[in-house]
């Protein structure tokens, strides 16, 4: 297993600070913590700190109570438990679309690099991976994903001046 | 049909591409079997008994004869000369070389086919009536709309790793022959009272393990909801189906276990958000895709009638023909010609490369160059003159497509079985192959009238046992293979799903037992009018019970 690297659409980002919080772990003001939105929603306001306070949405997760936050919140983490499970396509793109989440939106657990195309379509824009063919091609600036779509999605994109689905990429 | 433009082209190119790089991986060996069959499943290439299969789509059964003359060539060039048309309109083929598999999508996207999504948990080929545009009997060709579901789902970000397959199945006639209800999205197109175009739509039916009938969670959708309100749907099932259990995993478990009210009202809740969004479909698009699907010009060819009657006077093979195989056209000059892929004793579905290639000669000749693959397993030329039916007959007779018996007891759907599958705990073919024999006379077919038989080698259910008017479903046990009745089901606008009759029968007995059921659904009917699908919803089980286990028997 090779580390756990953090990727945006710029290239490989060292030293991040971020980390999901461990079991006992709450807010705190000296350490940029991830809180599952369980936890998260039950602070207090004031622990709610943009600049240290995060959350992690599990795949079952109801993305729509973190409304009242988002204002407050500079990164939310959606979770792949294996990259078949695909609700976080749809919990991105409801807080991308409907919620219009603006911070960072990050890609954890098991981030493969055929797949890194479709998150930063549905507004992914951060991805932590460990496996070693998706470290080796986003190195090598080989990401596999296809520029013409054929549906809307969070990520911006032209329009091709026929058919309201269709668009392509580069906005 | 359908034609691409360069935004097609380019998407399939791309999509090649990306697969093409997939099994240089595989082929380096820079990732495994394990790391490589989700993104061979996402091209429709699966890892059967002894090879890999390729299954191509053929998006709502729809193609032309350059189309089909490509897949005659792939049969030859890459396979063992045949290919096996699918019960979901499409084709596979079971020897390909896994690393020819790049260069079959080449071939394919030169005549604008691909593999894309006919196989993984995502939206597959959106299947449609094979009569579209020709039927007598229809409000509107639904096939612009199915074209235009076919681009949405393409490469979808959001729905691409959903809890399990979804199928989406569209007709436009009252009499369905999509088997809309059994889908896990059923869409009856239909006009409203003003006139306007919109659907019905169904959703949670499929077969499987668990086999239900859709719900109707909408009566009537206009046309340019189309998207948003698939999109809903999706969403909430990408997000609330279950997957814990494979086996509980498609839509209609969560359609099942939310109860339709409450999943309609969570479907409703999300389409209101959605449908005043870029996925509302403008008039002009809708009539650009449609203009694609307008009917070819058909010229009155009145003198089609005095020749047929001529031909089928002194042609009793003719006439056999024409009576089961052609159906009546929306325009009656011409006939819709159902070509059996279900010859005495043969395989269901399989065409070898030069069938295809008559097929493909015959659509062009006389069929405005357009060919269809119905779900039964058949082909269909939908536009023949009548005055060209003898023609079309003669060179069906010469390559031994001529069968005539679509719809009747011969016309089996048998899925690939234990032949070939990886998944299956029986043999079908074999069983479709004796059942096909034992009732071979025209006459006694003739004479049993309309009878669907469908024979699945597994649990799953790919032969659509459930919806057969007599279904075989091949089980395991104690090693060895046996075979299950069920009688009454039907796949159409009166869906029902086929009730198992008794204990099972070995291989050897199995074709008695038909014949049995057969026999004794002769016996009782009321008229030879009665179907014995009406027979059979007169009598219930009982006498076919009585029939196959004895008096006193109380099966199971």
């Amino acid at each position: 297993m090779s580390e756990t690297k953090l990727w945006k659409k710029d290239g490989f980002v060292a030293d991040d600070p971020w980390r999901v919080a461990g079991e006992d772990e709450t807010a705190d003001a000296n350490a940029k913590l991830l809180l599952p939105l369980e936890r998260y929603l039950e602070l207090d306001d004031a622990d709610r700190r943009p600049e240290s306070t995060g959350v992690v949405v599990g795949p079952a997760d109801d993305v729509s109570l973190l409304e009242p936050h988002l204002g407050r919140l500079g990164l939310i983490a959606v979770t792949f438990p294996a990259f078949n499970d695909g609700r976080a396509y749809s919990q991105a793109s409801l807080l991308r679309d409907r919620l219009s989440f603006g911070g960072e939106l990050r890609a954890i657990g098991d981030v493969l690099i055929d797949q890194i195309p479709l998150m930063l379509r549905c507004g992914i824009d951060s991805f932590a991976v460990t496996n070693e063919t998706a470290i080796k091609r986003l190195t090598e600036g080989r990401l596999p994903g296809i520029d013409s779509y054929y549906q809307p999605a969070a990520l911006p994109s032209r329009s091709t001046g026929s058919y309201a689905w269709r668009s392509i990429g580069g906005a | 049909m359908y034609r691409y433009d360069e935004f097609d082209h380019d998407f399939v190119r791309q999509r090649v591409g990306q697969y093409r790089d997939q099994v240089e991986r595989r082929l380096s060996g820079e990732i495994d079997e394990t790391a490589f069959k989700p993104l061979r499943l996402m091209n429709g290439v699966y890892l059967q008994l002894h090879a890999y299969m390729l299954r191509v789509a053929i998006p709502y059964g729809t193609l032309n004869s350059r189309q089909m003359r490509r897949l005659a060539r792939i049969a030859r060039d890459y396979d063992k000369g045949y290919g096996h048309f699918t019960t979901r309109q499409n084709i596979q083929y079971n020897w390909p070389k896994l690393s020819d598999t790049p260069a079959i999508l080449d071939e394919l996207a030169e005549v604008e086919m691909h593999a894309i999504q006919t196989s993984g948990n995502c939206i597959r080929n959106v299947s449609a009536d094979h009569f579209a545009g020709a039927a007598a009997d229809e409000a509107a060709d639904p096939r612009p709309y199915a074209e235009i579901l076919r681009q949405w789902s393409s490469n979808h970000p959001e729905y691409s790793f959903l809890p399990r397959k979804f199928k989406i199945a569209v007709t436009g006639a009252e009499r369905d022959r999509a088997a809309i209800q059994v889908h896990d999205i059923g869409l009856h197109l239909k006009r409203n009272d003003a006139g306007e175009l919109g659907f019905a739509v169904y959703v949670g039916g499929g077969q499987g393990r668990t086999p239900m009938i859709a719900k109707k969670i909408r009566d009537f959708l206009p046309e340019a909801d189309l998207l948003s309100y698939t999109t809903a749907i999706m969403r909430v099932y990408n997000l609330y189906g279950r997957r814990d259990n494979k086996y509980k995993a498609r839509i209609k478990i969560l359609v099942h276990e939310t109860g339709g009210e409450e999943f309609t009202r969570q479907v409703e809740a999300e389409w209101q958000k959605l449908k005043i969004t870029e996925l509302k479909l403008p008039a002009d698009d809708l009539a650009a895709i449609a203009s694609y699907f307008a009917p070819p010009e058909l010229q009155d060819r009145p003198e089609g009638w005095a020749q047929i009657a001529g031909a089928k006077k002194s042609d009793a093979g003719f006439s056999a023909w024409v009576h089961q195989n052609v159906t009546p056209h929306r325009h009656p000059d011409y006939g819709v010609v159902t070509i059996s892929l279900k010859p005495i004793g043969g395989i269901p579905g399989d065409a070898s490369d030069s069938q295809m290639e008559i097929v493909a000669d015959l659509a062009e000749k006389f069929g405005h160059d357009e060919i269809r693959v119905s779900h039964e397993q058949n082909l269909v030329l939908p536009h023949v003159a009548l005055a060209d039916l003898e023609h079309v007959y003669r060179a069906l007779l010469k390559a031994g497509l001529a069968t005539a018996n679509a719809g009747l007891v011969t016309d089996i759907i048998a899925c690939p079985g234990l032949d070939y599958c990886a998944l299956a705990n029986a043999r079908s073919i074999p069983v479709a192959q004796e059942i096909s024999e034992r009732f071979g006379s025209l006459e006694r077919q003739q004479e049993i009238g309309d009878l669907k038989i469908k024979i699945s080698g597994c649990i799953n259910a790919c032969g659509h046992h459930h919806v057969g008017h007599i279904g075989i479903l091949g089980v395991e046990k104690k090693g060895a293979e046996l075979y299950q009745i069920t009688l009454g089901g039907s796949g159409d606008e009166n869906t029902s799903i086929g009730q198992i009759i008794g204990r099972g029968f070995e291989p050897e007995k199995v074709t008695d037992a038909v014949e049995t059921v057969v026999e004794t659904y002769l016996g009782l009917r009321q008229s030879p009018k009665e179907t014995f699908l009406e027979a059979y919803r007169r009598v219930g089980p009982a006498p076919f019970k009585e029939a196959l286990y004895g008096e006193t028997s109380k099966a199971a």
